[in-house]
């Protein structure tokens, strides 16, 4: 691979955190070299130019697998040449800035405003303003408005998007659900405006956005209005003939034919999740009612045994991580996850490499299994059952109970487990006291369980570590929680002291997590194109890199949002089950009529079983593929503990 | 199987014998910015990748038996570095060196490998002396003024506390290699355990005494050009060091 001059000069480089996060020249990184001849000899290149945009650091990007996924599609098109670029941290930020050296891609070094695309990839609502920085950083304008025929286009995708009309003003196209399939048909209709433009016949950039439009999946705001009422809530509604009043997410039908990295970018130094990644199904067949990913996955599609044993093998000899992980919701619910595991594992007999097994159910399989897998230090349990009382778990549709936890954990304290993590939400709807101070009584039953175990048996027993953590509930779009309201900062607060005066006990830690960024969160999880310029004002006094707790500023946030004249109550409310919510116009097959069941069901202490024990008619049928045609398991699946 | 099994496995377990590849590589480019450990995970990855009969280390956490002569910092590039790669079988040298070049980065490069007997001593403790090159507008004039001075406190941090030493002792003297060109200087210094100076140390250095400006020493391009054993002048290049077998 041919060598790029970097715009920074080594006393620049040296002087930032981490420089090896842009420098680029990575195994596996791929450079077209038919484009840079095109691009030498004539100036210009037929190939669509795409810049594959991570609005976060490189550490955090490169563990993404949508970038590697899309990486690989997008390369292995003839007519696409697709690049890297990342976030600058903020030591860099100002570099760039000073001294007016526009932001590049990793590959090529190549400003991001000669690409004809720039692809974000959005997995968390709060790195919004990071990608006004990129755009900014680039010289792009912020504003899709403010674009012209030269300016690349400007695209985003992943889990967020779904209600992206926060960002409704930045974004030229978005993409809705699973990517490998439409990207390339929106590149395919880019290319041709790009084409086009040394024809007598040029597309005009509207018109490509019109083409780009009719693409299903593909939702473009500009040709979209928004009417605001309290009563009715905000609609949003097409503003021209010929674009679809629903925008239905997109969605891979077979997972074993649909192209998978097995040689993704390794990186150089070391990033967040430093290892190869095996992706086993997409969806989830249970129904936890907060959980965004639950219902916008859905449906769920197994890729075949003998497929993951294959990319597995070939990812392992592709890569040289000595770990993979393996990829999905739930992992357990593999249908053959058991078979799955020992296939890998004698694959990598030898070879010292390590499964990594998020998200497992425990029974006696996984606990021998991660006897395996560990060979090193037996690290911890971790349980994530939400809420401290089995009423609580009913209304959100955790369908694990007390006992499963406790004949789990009795399993793992017998054969020398010791460190338990405990993983809870505080503010769940209908939550109580009772519900706050059954965490801690489960804590303390716990710990009570492991001095039983070590009496019974007679084994010397170390002092137990438990871990208690809690989350904020923040109430997601397309989930049957989407009505409920926010607790308030100052409740919320109280909760948690209620919860820490009660977890005394020098075995249990408790950990919790920040509440400022929960507050903002909601607003940007269900807020609408008024937040467009609040965002744009934030980003421009400084606010970005909102993700990380100690960039995050809420009290500046809260001033320019009541500048705007909004409040953070305007988002953290209960919702009227009445009015327009701000993203019914994209559909991710799961109707309103069975989140809105849902949510009467959780109220009434109901649970919903997963589905492949019954079918409970979500409506992603529509997409007749997956779990929802196969046979019914009767009794189905025990509990969901990771 | 539990645990302590585990535990009595392994140091039950006998030693067994290794293959050493001796490696002598370069990095330029990109690749110059990774810290010490990144680029060792980059040796390791390649030579995973290239499906190498690597030995791992006995324990709890097994890594692949590799052993850098001397570490190299960010922003320092090389010509020529060692590193001992252990194998559990006889490996042909030119099959390794073109293995491992297939799978490495961009800007690390194996330049050749020589198979050696298990070294009794290890290739971290042979090494007395480096030489470098620093080229910068001016750099030959600010190195020869910085030899004649007794000291050079530089300050260094240590343990998380800024700390004076003085470096002069440890800069031995100028090498012929790139005379008469006033903007490159090629020097030998102490390196390895015992008397070690890192480059960007000289650099402060010549900021403090011979007034060289902040920025042209942030920017000057750093070249380690050669490792070597033995008390200078009589110094012998680490690849040309005669091994001795760790059973004899």
């Amino acid at each position: 691979m041919r060598e790029f001059a970097l715009p920074l000069s080594k006393a620049d480089l040296m002087r930032v955190e981490s420089p090896a996060r842009y420098v680029g020249g990575e195994y596996g990184a791929i450079v077209k070299e038919d484009m840079l001849d095109e691009l030498e000899k004539e100036g210009k290149t037929s190939y669509l130019r795409f810049a594959f945009c991570f609005p976060d650091i490189y550490e955090i990007g490169m563990s993404n697998l949508a970038l590697q996924i899309l990486y690989h599609v997008l390369n292995e098109s003839p007519f696409v040449a697709c690049e890297r670029a990342f976030s600058p941290w903020k030591d860099m930020d100002a570099i760039l800035r000073e001294k007016k050296i526009p932001l590049y891609s990793m590959e090529t070094k190549t400003p991001l405003s000669k690409f004809d695309v720039l692809g974000f990839s959005l997995g968390y609502e709060m790195c919004y303003t990071n990608v006004l920085q990129m755009l900014d950083l680039s010289g792009i304008p912020l504003l899709s408005e403010e674009r012209g025929e030269d300016d690349p286009v400007i695209c985003c995708g992943g889990p967020v998007t779904y209600n992206i009309e926060p960002m409704a003003d930045f974004f030229d196209v978005v993409m809705m659900g699973e990517g490998e399939e439409m990207i390339l048909e929106l590149c395919e209709k880019i290319r041709e405006y790009k084409l086009s433009k040394d024809t007598d016949h040029p597309i005009t950039r509207e018109e490509m956005l019109y083409n780009c439009a009719q693409i299903e999946g593909v939702y473009v705001p500009c040709f979209y209005d928004v009417s605001y009422s309290k009563a009715t809530g905000a609609c949003v509604k097409p503003n021209r003939e010929g674009i679809p009043e629903t925008v239905t997410k997109r969605i891979i039908k077979d997972l074993d034919t649909v192209s998978y990295p097995t040689n993704p970018v390794v990186s150089n130094m070391r990033v967040v999740h430093d290892r190869s990644y095996l992706e086993v199904f997409r969806g989830c067949i249970r129904g936890c009612r907060f959980c965004q990913a639950g219902f916008i996955y859905r449906p769920v599609r197994e890729k075949s045994e003998p497929v993951l044993c294959r990319q597995g093998m070939e990812l392992e000899k592709n890569t040289g991580y000595d770990e993979m992980g393996l990829l999905s919701l739930s992992t357990s619910d593999y249908t053959q996850f058991p078979k799955l595991a020992t296939d890998l594992l004698d694959t990598f007999e030898g070879h010292h490499t390590s499964l990594s097994l998020p998200s497992l159910r425990l029974d006696s399989f996984s606990l021998d299994l991660m006897e395996k897998v560990q060979s090193t230090r037996k690290s911890g349990l971790t349980f994530a059952p939400e809420a401290g009382t089995q009423r609580l778990r009913d209304v959100i549709n955790k369908n694990i109970r007390e006992e499963n936890i406790f004949s789990a954990l009795e399993l793992a304290f017998e054969g020398g487990w010791s460190t338990v993590k405990l993983y809870f939400m505080l503010g769940l709807p209908t939550e109580t006291d009772e519900d706050v101070l059954g965490i801690a009584d489960l804590a303390k039953r716990i710990e009570q369980l492991y001095y039983d175990v070590g009496r019974r048996t007679g084994q010397k027993m170390r002092k137990p570590e438990i871990t208690v953590s809690t989350s904020l509930f923040i109430p997601k779009p397309f989930t049957p929680f989407q009505w409920e309201k926010q607790d308030t900062k100052e409740e919320l607060i109280r909760k948690q002291r209620l919860l820490k005066d009660n977890l005394r006990s020098r075995n249990i830690r408790y950990a919790w997590h920040d509440f400022d960024s929960s507050v903002w969160e909601v607003v940007l999880a269900r807020g609408d194109r008024r937040l467009s310029p609040v965002l744009l004002e934030g980003y421009k006094s400084g606010l970005f890199f909102d993700a990380w707790d100690d960039q995050f500023k809420l009290p500046q946030w809260m001033e320019i949002l009541e500048k705007h004249g909004l409040t953070v109550e305007d988002f953290s409310r209960e919702y009227s089950e009445e009015e327009t919510l701000s993203w019914e116009h994209i559909s991710v097959g799961v109707t309103k009529k069975f989140l809105l069941s849902e949510r009467h069901k959780a109220h009434a202490e109901t649970t919903t079983p997963s589905c492949r024990e019954k079918c409970s008619g979500c409506g992603v049928t529509c997409f007749g593929v997956g779990e929802c045609f196969k046979e019914k398991v009767k009794g189905g699946v025990s509990y969901a503990a990771e | 199987m539990r645990q302590s099994d585990v535990a009595k496995m392994m140091t039950m377990q006998d030693h067994q014998t290794a293959y050493v590849q001796r490696c002598t590589f370069a990095r330029s480019g990109p690749a110059i910015y990774l810290g010490h450990l990144d680029l060792m995970t980059c040796f390791e990855r390649a030579a995973r990748r290239a499906q190498l009969p690597i030995l791992y280390s006995q324990g709890y956490n097994p890594r692949p038996e590799m052993v850098f002569a001397l570490p190299l910092g960010v922003g320092i590039e090389t010509r020529k570095d060692y590193l001992d790669v252990s194998l559990d079988r006889p490996f042909d040298e030119e099959e390794f060196v073109k293995s491992m070049n297939t799978y490495l980065p961009q800007g690390i490069r194996i330049l050749k490998s020589k198979a050696i007997p298990e070294p009794k001593d290890s290739i971290m403790s042979i090494v007395t002396t480096a030489s470098y090159r620093f080229e910068a507008p001016g750099i030959r004039a600010a190195m020869e003024k910085a030899l004649s001075f007794e000291s050079l406190e530089v300050e260094k941090m240590a343990k998380g506390k800024l700390k004076k030493t003085d470096i002069r002792p440890l800069l031995i003297s100028l090498s012929q290699a790139s005379d008469g060109n006033p903007d490159a200087v090629d020097f030998y210094c102490g390196a390895g355990s015992e008397k070690n100076v890192r480059p960007d140390l000289i650099l402060s250095s010549l900021q403090v005494y011979c007034g060289m400006d902040k920025e042209i020493a942030e920017n000057t391009r750093v070249i380690r050009t050669g490792l070597f054993s033995g008390t200078y002048p009589r110094i012998t290049p680490i690849d040309e060091v005669e091994v001795v077998c760790r059973n004899s």
